[in-house]
């Protein structure tokens, strides 16, 4: 291997790179993900009763609705269209407050609530919008309860979905740009015979290997320091995040290395990563379910560059925390460089007999 | 000599060689079989019930507190048929939805929700506590509980109250990660259950349940993750076809193994019809599979439910023919099967909220398809209810597959 010939091809990777799609998409992806897990898809996992309210003459009840947390307020002009929007589903209930109700509570006149209720709303959100609804009306009447609650709450509260989904976009910002880009570079260039070409000349495989893999690594490392910074979970040891996303940016390119030598061609690389997508994605499923049995994840190879990202990065830790499952992934990057060197090795023999 | 060959023969060979192309794949074979397997396997592991219950934990029981208030109601001037009344109260079974685990003292039971003891509750409907940290027994046949609430009323609440004293405290016990919307009703519940029994009547009348309900009234027949996810995971192998298809398309447009077959009595248009009809084959098989693995198949929906599954086989293969004719490499072509895939994709996950769809992605070509799925598999929905839809997927289907064939038979008189 001649460090020279290495750094040719790797500066000529990252030259031609930006034209592949793959490239593109190993940049866009992490951010498109940002986008539609942090913002449409947090309320899937979290979800709060939803509530319509048709005011008609500027309600207290509704002040109050809208700095109660936890309930997920929707304002509409019309009866008409909130209980058209109850019947479908598009909110657990819908409240009607005529002009002057606030004044006919306090009058005692017992006006009547217009409450309505979703079919297919949850029992749990009925009673919890119903419940509510009613406390808010007898606030109206400002006369004291007869009963003084205390709250005391337990533990700490966990952490937010929003935070939990990070390890997600983290993997896909690792994946794309530390397996599919070096893997895919590699596979096109069997494909378009340029890397039969660059073995006549003194290049050696392993010039060409090195080079992907330097290529994979940085691109993965600055594609998870990007999308770090974007979901605000850099946390404050930034040199030690640097530290563990450069290993976990290494397992990755290793993989993509991998894959790439052992696929002849783009379907197989594909296929490849169609077929181990989900044992790859697995130990993500861990960080957004925390109940689930935690020992199964460190089944899975990437479980051992999500922890140190999690623990250094997300959750603010020192790499102290970590140097075991760090050890483990630089363990086992290192284990696939002999495999990595054997498929190699045999396609360099295929190659040479055409 | 060559005796003339039909078309129908041309194209049975064209799919013989299409089905050996696609079995000679090995590690490909390989690996389509394993998602077609691992799906279902993946999908047995999802929830089959909906808990849709509050749980809430009292202390002490319900008729301890009214045994306890008895005598002072009864000093007060309460008539035994009001105390009779006070008897028949039973929280649970009056608040649909809502689980009243009851405690003998308020210790234990914040204990519970502290996470000290674990509660559970055998067949016989006994609660029955743990202290896993002192090694005890899971008891048998008993359901673990996760109670993340529980109000502790004091002693003499009742009497309390209905005497207006001043100074009456309830203690709401909560886990921190519970929602502020519930902990919020868990105290609007305590203040007015206070009100009730001093005797403070609503300051507004309220409708009767059934007509304040509006749509079906679900409640206790939820569909559950599996039953909206089952149209999903149909929806989803359809799609995951249309990479194959059109990977299998664009090799064979790049090797330009297509004009070595044109120069035999193979038309392009037997051509477009091999792989318009291998792609819908293919695709509507794995779906089916799936789909019979994973069930939903009714008597009642079967035609209805097929019949989707065709027009979304035959529209993922128009999309893979245009694609798999696109792309200049197989990356560039991959760049396209995301890039039109990704929009396609959106409606799918519109099962999973709760509600209609926005506008926007109801104009997506798949939303019909998907909706049709959900509509017929989950919510017994008929042909009658559907045909909106499957006029609106059948315009997509047309649009869709005569553009990939159209873009396939460009691609391939110019190679």
């Amino acid at each position: 291997m001649t460090p020279r010939l290495t750094f040719k091809i790797l500066r000529k990777d990252l030259v031609l790179g930006p034209r592949s799609s793959i490239f593109l998409w190993a940049i866009i992806l992490p951010f498109a993900l940002t986008l539609v897990l942090q913002v449409a898809f947090g309320s899937l996992f979290n979800p709060e009763p939803r509530l319509g309210i048709v005011d008609e003459g500027n309600s207290q009840i509704t002040v109050q609705v809208e700095g109660t947390e936890g309930i997920n307020l929707t304002l509409l002009d019309s009866v008409e269209e909130l209980k058209t929007q109850v019947e479908r589903n598009d909110l657990d209930a819908g409240l009607v407050l005529p002009a002057g109700f606030d004044q006919s509570v306090r009058n005692g006149e017992r006006p009547e609530l217009q409450f309505y209720i979703g079919g297919e709303s949850y029992a749990s959100s009925r009673i919890i919008l119903t419940v509510t609804a009613i406390d808010l009306v007898r606030e109206l009447e400002n006369s004291d309860a007869p009963v003084t609650v205390d709250v005391v709450s337990f533990g700490t509260p966990g952490l937010p979905i929003s935070v939990r989904l990070v390890p997600v976009i983290v993997f896909y910002a690792l994946v794309m740009a530390g397996i599919f880009v070096p893997g895919s570079n590699l596979v096109e260039e069997k494909e378009h015979g340029t890397l039969m070409a660059l073995l006549v000349s003194p290049v050696k495989i392993g010039d060409v290997l090195a080079a992907k893999w330097a290529q994979g690594t940085l691109l993965a490392s600055v594609m998870a320091i990007a999308t770090l910074m974007l979901n605000d979970a850099l946390g404050p040891n930034w040199l030690q995040v640097i530290v563990v996303v450069v290993v976990a940016a290494g397992l990755s390119s290793m993989i993509g290395l991998l894959m790439g030598t052992f696929a002849k061609d783009s379907t197989i690389m594909f296929g490849l990563v169609k077929g181990l997508g989900i044992f790859l994605f697995a130990p993500t499923l861990f960080y957004i379910f925390p109940e689930w049995p935690q020992w199964i994840a460190k089944l899975f190879p990437l479980y051992w560059i999500l922890e140190p990202i999690w623990v250094v990065s997300i959750m603010g830790g020192s790499i102290s925390e970590v140097w075991l499952e760090l050890g483990v992934a630089v363990g086992i990057t290192v284990a696939l460089i002999p495999a990595v060197a054997f498929v190699a090795r045999k396609v360099q023999s295929q190659m040479a007999a055409q | 000599m060559t005796r003339p060959v039909s078309r129908a023969a041309i194209i049975g060979a064209l799919l013989k060689k299409e089905l050996r192309a696609y079995a000679r794949d090995k590690i490909y074979l390989f690996l389509t079989l394993l998602v077609l397997i691992l799906i279902p396997v993946m999908f047995t592991f999802l929830p089959e019930t909906v808990d849709e219950d509050l749980t809430l934990a009292v202390s002490p029981s319900i008729s301890t507190l009214i045994e306890d208030a008895k005598d002072s109601l009864k000093a007060m001037g309460a008539t035994d048929a009001q105390l009779a009344e006070l008897d028949e109260t039973d929280l649970a079974e009056q608040e649909e939805g809502l689980l009243l685990i009851e405690f003998g003292n308020a210790e234990q039971m914040q204990q519970v929700i502290d996470g000290t003891l674990e509660a559970w509750r055998t067949n016989d409907g006994e609660i029955v506590l743990r202290d896993k940290e002192a090694g005890e027994a899971k008891p048998e046949n008993a359901q673990k509980l996760n109670i993340d609430i529980g109000i502790a009323f004091p002693q003499n609440f009742i009497a309390d109250v209905a005497a207006d004293k001043k100074d009456v405290t309830v203690t709401v016990y909560s886990d921190a990660n519970i929602g502020e919307e519930i902990r919020g009703a868990v105290e609007s519940f305590v203040r007015e259950a206070a009100y009730q029994l001093a005797g403070k009547e609503l300051p507004v009348t309220m409708a009767d349940e059934n007509s304040i309900i509006l749509g079906e009234d679900r409640v206790g027949n939820q569909a559950s993750l599996k039953d909206k996810l089952r149209p999903m995971v149909i929806f989803m192998v359809l799609l995951m076809e249309t990479f194959s298809m059109a990977s299998l398309i664009s090799t064979e447009v790049l090797q330009r193994t297509v004009t070595a077959v044109l120069v035999t009595p193979v038309r392009v248009s037997d051509f477009l019809i091999s792989k318009a009809v291998f792609g819908t084959v293919m695709c509507l098989g794995q779906g089916l599979f799936v789909l019979l693995v994973i069930g939903g198949l009714t008597a009642d929906n079967w035609s209805l439910v097929l019949t989707v599954l065709l027009m979304g086989a035959m529209m993922f293969t128009g999309v893979a023919l245009f694609v798999g004719a696109s792309g200049k490499d197989f990356m560039g072509q991959l760049f396209y099967s995301m890039l039109l895939t990704v929009p396609l994709l959106i409606p799918s996950f519109s099962v999973l909220f709760p509600g209609t769809a926005a506008a926007w992605v109801q104009v997506l070509p798949t939303y019909p398809i998907i909706d049709t799925l959900v509509g017929a598999m989950t919510y017994g929905q008929t042909w009658a209810d559907s045909l909106g839809s499957l006029a609106y997927a059948a315009a997509w289907l047309a649009v869709l597959f005569i553009a990939g064939l159209l873009q396939l038979r460009r691609k391939v008189q110019t190679l």
